[in-house]
């Protein structure tokens, strides 16, 4: 139970990274694990393996779509961005988290 | 510079979906291995050195493929499980048992001695076999085995996927003494546990033995390595 509590956990919390970090602009893969490993100060990693099964997920809920493009390099790469379903989706997440967070602190754990 | 599309083409083998989405997925995945490959150059790291820590990524090539299937067509999921599971083992426990039949049939046909004749005891019901035709039968099911560990494999099935395929003959013959000996628990019999510790051992580990052989070499899992072109 506790491993799939941790496990729901982790899976909510890397879509929300990921739905946020493209409510910002759009990324390709290497980039979003780059961003969120640097802004996360490495408390949230990605690795090829986690990542494109969760992207490729989102992507058949229609929460994100993938195109290629150039990036900066000349090297095509497939950039991803929020649809407005995903926009949609975002902000009741972020809220729900907001609110688990707020349960947190008033539970005393620290820095929740 | 590694051929990073290749690599990961050799290793996502089991996708069922169209060509184009496949190489969508390859080519993602390639340019991804091939920024982590670079950024590990920039980093200071040797070539052979990034290119490990590229494919450091990817722990089992079989689960990411399988979590791709999943994540972009999760309806074929069901095909996926029978294909690496219930055909290969359905097929090793039907050629082990077919084989049986057979060697049986043809032993029987020979007129074969009493002594040959040995008769396997549960509490509920005895089978006589020809000891020759069993025998004879422990040759063939490596070969049984190595059928149910292979298809699984070949499918794409996980190690223990590849095991249980391999060893579903002596699954089901396991369970069968186990079923039987339990229902012989309501009905009184003598003896019952000495018979059914005899028909374990003579009728299930053996066979089980043998079709371990046949499966372990299906077991191991391809070996990472760089391709450089």
């Amino acid at each position: 139970m506790t491993k799939r509590i941790r496990s729901k956990i982790a899976r909510g919390s890397a879509e929300l990274a990921i739905l946020s970090l493209l409510s910002e602009q759009s990324l390709y893969g290497f980039e979003i694990s780059k961003d969120i490993e640097e802004r996360t100060n490495g408390a949230l990693c990605f690795t090829l393996a986690s990542l494109y099964p969760m992207l490729y997920d989102l992507e058949k809920r229609g929460l994100v779509r993938g195109r290629w493009e150039a990036n900066s390099a000349g090297r095509d790469r497939r950039y991803y961005s929020l649809t407005p379903a995903g926009k949609k989706e975002l902000e009741p997440l972020q809220q729900e988290w907001k609110l688990f967070f707020c349960a947190l602190n008033r539970l005393g754990v620290p820095n929740a | 510079m590694p051929n990073w599309k290749a690599m990961v083409r050799s290793r996502l083998e089991t996708f069922d979906f169209d060509p184009k989405e496949e190489n969508d997925v390859i080519n993602e995945l390639a340019a991804h291995l091939e920024d982590l490959y670079e950024e590990g150059l920039t980093q200071g790291l040797c070539a052979p050195d990034a290119i490990e820590r590229a494919l450091e990524q990817v722990a089992d090539w079989r689960n990411l493929s399988r979590k791709i299937q999943l994540a972009k067509h999760p309806e074929g999921m069901m095909n996926n499980r029978t294909k690496t599971f219930w055909l290969p083992a359905l097929i090793s426990l039907s050629a082990a048992e077919f084989s049986l039949l057979i060697l049986s049939w043809f032993s029987l046909q020979s007129q074969s001695p009493s002594w040959s004749l040995i008769t396997i005891h549960t509490s509920t019901t005895s089978s006589t076999f020809p000891l020759l035709a069993y025998l004879q039968w422990w040759i063939v099911l490596p070969f049984c085995g190595a059928a149910g560990a292979y298809l699984s494999s070949r499918s794409g099935g996980r190690t223990v996927a590849c095991l249980i395929a391999g060893v579903f003959p002596w699954i089901a013959t396991a369970t069968l003494i186990v079923f039987l000996t339990l229902i012989g628990q309501i009905v009184p019999f003598h003896h019952q546990w000495i018979n059914f510790i005899t028909a374990l051992s003579v009728v299930s580990v053996p066979p089980g033995v043998a079709l371990l052989a046949g499966a372990a070499p299906f077991l191991k899992k391809p070996k990472l390595r760089a391709t450089v072109g």
